[in-house]
């Protein structure tokens, strides 16, 4: 058996461009402007090869072509290695692959990596629309897959995306099946991630105007949904980063050195650091679950102090919870919290102290003077805490348009201008704390959330976000104190977006955000609505792993390989009823109409009487050799048989009754 | 020792075989009589799966899982559908048209349904020929004809013929391989020889001995159903004298023998050969042939189905009984 020459056929060609075009469409938000050019100037090419305007390209033009798309891909990314590097030469290889289609093995070659890199494009974004165009891309795909197997000359487009539609939907009940019920194993080895890219959110270091930036972004940050009762709005700090070290203008972190006991990292589920037990904690713990957008940023956030509660987190140090790799998609966890703790209250090492009390020499001196001086007014480092609060609360003002700083930033703000946003109030509340000799530090992350009213869950916006302050007391430990609270009070114990909702530069970058209409009834609970659908989608799809687990064992009782696979065979064969049944159905005879119904009736009680039609024998000659052997039947069968005759044959418009009637005077038996 | 052991595993093979598909002339497929099993390309589309699994494993994500599961869900529908682009077609031997040794003879196939069906992209082959590919509308018939290699001479027996399907995806294969009880006849390979052919003409007859044909006017005969409609005497007809045929006849310059005792020497299938290629010769020329074998004499005339006559005298001279019914 040889095959003959394969031809493209038309449908074919026009559903692998228009896969190209899908797949370059799901990959434009991160891929170079020149590759989309290249890969559309290729497509245009393809089309003009197949109408035979230019010829085929030679083997330079496509040696040229990969290298330069190689590159361009080395140029743009500095390396081949990584997620998106290695997600653009997938691209342009298989737009090049557009170019030589001449057997149908290139054809699948094409097929098969744009399945791929579409799918792969979740990798980037997971919002239900990408879902959605992803879900159009693979039938796309498809489409082209099928008109690749259609006959040449009737090949007809609209009959394989027709095809492709209907097998894909009936895909679908056995897809839930499967992705409900494979088990998730954990990565099996460590796979290049994609480049963090500038962090989203809440970043590792500080500088006076980022968090004003944040408040014009009224995007999620994360979701949370407690097992128990939300707390009170006031106690909801969500910790994400402490920063220690200042530069006189930016607070950042400290490297993880100096530690000498143990490990700096206690992963959950494995045995307990010896520092673990610095922090005391009292009383029954919050339990919650956070969904994060992606920010990444390796850094999780919760309330203090916590431990994680799912693999693959890990508690610091510093009694904040990490991830290993950033968080460059939405990400689930679980942990604990006890609002009622002490960290490291009986001692601080000497060590840990100086850093705690660095400061940057030649910065602020108006501020270490007066420090010095209120330090020996008030000895008591507590008392110390309370002056300072105190004197922000007599006439600073809290507000989303701070005027700018010039060097001695702490200087400026607290002696002078005295107006500005949270990290103005934390960053020079932890100066201040630091020159007057009790250590303390910079803490960011958010504060508050939205109560969704109908979700049961809590919304935590960018503009949420929040820095606050650390400090130090012998016997109480670090002491979270947050000046912002002194000058603003409603900020914290209402929420954000109420305190500022009628101020300008409130959510500046985003005019038509739908939070700035929130005083308009309607369009705040479409917002909600609109929420509630994406943290659905965050929980049960995205973060469906961290969910399997309780379902499988809901539905099961208790998960083992047995019992996985009796389900799996169960539900699948489940999931494929409805499509056999809607495909084997149409293999049924095709229904008979009235008039042969009731020849055939005549035929099985003539049968019974021992004279069964002969293969082949007409209704007349049957008729003849009936009345032969039965005379007495003779005027009945041939009334029935004239009016059969007439009724199949002649264009007549009778109606069957006389044929029924006819049929009624035949002996049944 | 190998051989051995493929021979015994072949003869195995076919022995399952004819007893899961026995011949029939007439099939209609169902899931008996239909194999299904990924193709190369479904493999691959398995690797692909494999690949997408590892992706959404490593970097744990869910939606990549979803996509996988969709893809995978989708290799399990298109079982469903390859299979059911095949089943409830009816095969049916029809028409076979000899060819000539070292030619290929050519064997009709008609598929047909009765369900609405469209079918797409079917093709059937035999192990000794091209695939032919189909694609039959519901309720329709359609044929196929599938050129076989002429291997020798007589009765040829293709085989079993494979109809299969790898439509929508290509993933999955649907086939059978049928014995549709039909046979094709191979004449002899025409091979030039030298021969002294006898020009015959017996006494008292005349050379010019009348043949049908166009040439020279002959009679004038009452019409008889099928005879061509140029050959009516339009005018008699007109003159309202009833409808009559004028028949003519072709001249015949020689009466030829093809003998086998023209080739001396040569071994039987040379003869036959030689005998096949004088008779294409003939063929044409304005010359009456007749046969002469051992045991078989064709009395010479003109026309193609006298030549189609000798031709299979030719094709089956001294081989086995017809095996297989013709149709």
């Amino acid at each position: 058996m040889t095959q003959p020459q394969w031809q493209t056929p038309r449908a074919a060609i026009i559903w692998m461009q228009l896969s190209v075009a899908a797949s370059l469409a799901l990959h434009a938000g991160h891929l170079p402007a020149w590759l989309i050019a290249a890969a559309l100037t290729v497509m245009a090419w393809q089309i003009c090869v197949y109408r035979g305007v230019i010829a085929h390209p030679s083997t330079w033009h496509k040696v040229l072509l990969t290298s330069a798309c190689l590159g361009g891909v080395l140029v743009t990314y500095d390396s081949l290695i990584g997620l998106e590097p290695m997600v653009a030469i997938l691209i342009s290889g298989f737009a090049l692959k557009l170019l030589e289609i001449h057997r149908r093995r290139d054809a699948l070659l094409l097929i098969y990596l744009a399945y791929f890199v579409v799918v792969v494009q979740c990798l980037f974004t997971q919002g239900i629309t990408t879902a959605a165009l992803m879900v159009a891309s693979v039938c796309v795909i498809t489409t082209a897959l099928i008109a690749v197997y259609q006959q040449g000359e009737r090949a007809h487009g609209w009959l394989a995306l027709r095809k492709s539609t209907l097998m894909l939907a009936q895909a679908v009940p056995l897809m839930l099946v499967l992705f409900i019920i494979i088990p998730r194993l954990g990565p099996l080895w460590v796979v290049p991630q994609q480049a963090s890219a500038a962090s989203i959110g809440v970043s590792d270091s500080m500088t006076p105007g980022d968090f004003t930036d944040l408040s014009a972004t009224p995007k999620v940050a994360f979701r949370v949904s407690f097992d128990g009762d939300m707390p009170a709005q006031a106690s909801l700090y969500w910790r994400g980063l402490v920063l220690s070290k200042f530069d006189g203008r930016t607070w950042s972190q400290l490297g993880p050195w100096g530690y000498r006991t143990g490990n700096l990292l206690q992963w959950y589920g494995d045995r307990a650091e010896p520092w673990d037990s610095l922090a005391e904690r009292r009383g029954q713990p919050l339990e919650y679950t956070v969904t994060l957008e992606p920010s990444n940023g390796s850094w999780l956030f919760a309330l203090a102090t916590p431990r994680p509660a799912s693999p693959g987190i890990a508690l610091t140090r510093d009694f904040r919870l990490y991830t290993r790799s950033p968080v460059v998609t939405e990400k689930q966890y679980r942990a604990q919290s006890w609002l009622d703790y002490k960290i490291e209250p009986e001692r601080l090492p000497p060590w840990r102290r100086s850093i705690e009390l660095r400061l940057p020499e030649g910065f602020n001196p108006k501020t270490r003077e007066v420090a010095a001086r209120w330090r020996e007014e008030t000895p008591d480092p507590e008392a110390l805490v309370q002056r300072l609060l105190d004197y922000y609360r007599r006439d600073f003002v809290y507000t989303l348009k701070p005027p700018l700083l010039g060097k001695h930033t702490v200087d400026e703000f607290l002696w002078q201008t005295r107006r500005g946003f949270c990290e103005f109030f934390a960053g020079s509340f932890v100066f201040f704390m630091r020159a007057a000799g009790v250590p303390a530090r910079v803490v960011v992350g958010y504060q508050g959330g939205e109560r969704h009213p109908e979700g049961d869950y809590m919304l935590v916006h960018q503009y949420d976000a929040h820095a606050w302050a650390e400090v130090w007391l012998a016997g109480r430990g670090w002491v979270r104190v947050d000046p912002t609270a002194a000058v603003a009070p409603a900020r914290i114990e209402s929420s954000f977006a109420d305190y500022f909702s009628a101020e300008e530069g409130f959510l500046d970058g985003s005019p038509l955000a739908l939070e700035r209409f929130r005083h308009i009834g309607w369009i705040n609970s479409l917002r909600l609505q609109l929420d509630e659908l994406e943290y659905a989608w965050a929980k049960w799809v995205l973060g469906y792993d961290s969910n399997q687990m309780t379902l499988l064992s809901r539905i099961l009782g208790r998960v083992d390989p047995m019992r996985m696979g009796m389900l799996l065979l169960f539900a699948g064969s489940l999931a494929l009823l409805p499509v056999g049944w809607m495909l084997l159905r149409s293999r049924q005879r095709p229904v008979r109409d009235d008039i042969d119904r009731c020849f055939l009736e005549f035929c099985r009680r003539m049968a019974r009487l021992g004279l069964g039609r002969r293969i082949g024998e007409g209704p007349r000659d049957y008729a003849a050799r009936i009345a032969n052997q039965k005379p007495e039947l003779a005027p009945e069968i041939w009334a029935l048989v004239n009016l059969y005759e007439r009724q199949r044959y002649a264009t007549a418009g009778e109606n069957n009754l006389a044929l029924r009637q006819a049929l009624r005077r035949i002996p049944r038996r | 020792m190998a051989t051995a052991w493929r021979d015994t595993i072949n003869r195995r093979y076919r022995q399952w075989v004819d007893w899961r598909l026995p011949a029939s002339r007439h099939t209609r497929l169902n899931n008996r009589r239909l194999f299904v099993f990924p193709t190369r390309a479904g493999f691959a589309y398995i690797g692909l799966l494999v690949v997408l699994w590892l992706v959404a494993t490593n970097y744990e994500n869910n939606l990549v899982f979803a996509a996988t599961a969709l893809l995978g869900s989708l290799l399990v529908i298109a079982i469903f559908h390859t299979f059911l682009n095949l089943s409830g077609v009816t095969v049916e031997a029809g028409r076979s048209f000899p060819g000539f040794c070292g030619g290929h003879a050519e064997i009709e196939i008609t598929l047909s349904q009765t369900s609405k069906r469209h079918r797409e992209s079917i093709s059937l082959a035999y192990a000794s020929s091209d695939s032919v590919t189909v694609s039959l509308p519901g309720s329709e018939r359609t044929s196929a004809t599938l050129a076989v290699e002429a291997t020798h001479r007589g009765w040829l027996d293709p085989g079993r013929v494979t109809i299969a399907t790898v439509y929508p995806l290509g993933l999955i294969r649907a086939w059978t391989i049928l014995d549709i009880k039909t046979s094709a006849l191979v004449y002899p390979r025409p091979i030039r020889a030298e021969a002294q052919l006898q020009s015959v003409t017996a006494p008292g007859e005349d050379s010019r001995a009348a043949m049908p044909g166009r040439e020279d006017f002959r009679s004038l005969d009452k019409y008889q159903r099928g005879e061509p409609l140029t050959h009516i005497a339009w005018k008699h007809f007109a003159r309202e004298r009833g409808l009559y045929t004028k028949h003519y006849s072709d001249p015949v310059d020689e009466r030829v023998w093809l003998d086998w005792d023209a080739f001396p020497g040569l071994a039987t299938e040379a003869r036959l050969s030689a005998l096949c290629e004088w008779l294409l010769r003939l063929q044409g020329e304005r010359i009456e042939y007749g046969l002469r074998l051992p045991g078989v004499e064709i009395t010479p005339a003109k026309g193609d189905s006298h030549r189609d006559r000798i031709l299979k005298a030719l094709a089956l001279y001294d081989t086995p009984a017809v095996v297989r019914s013709q149709p």
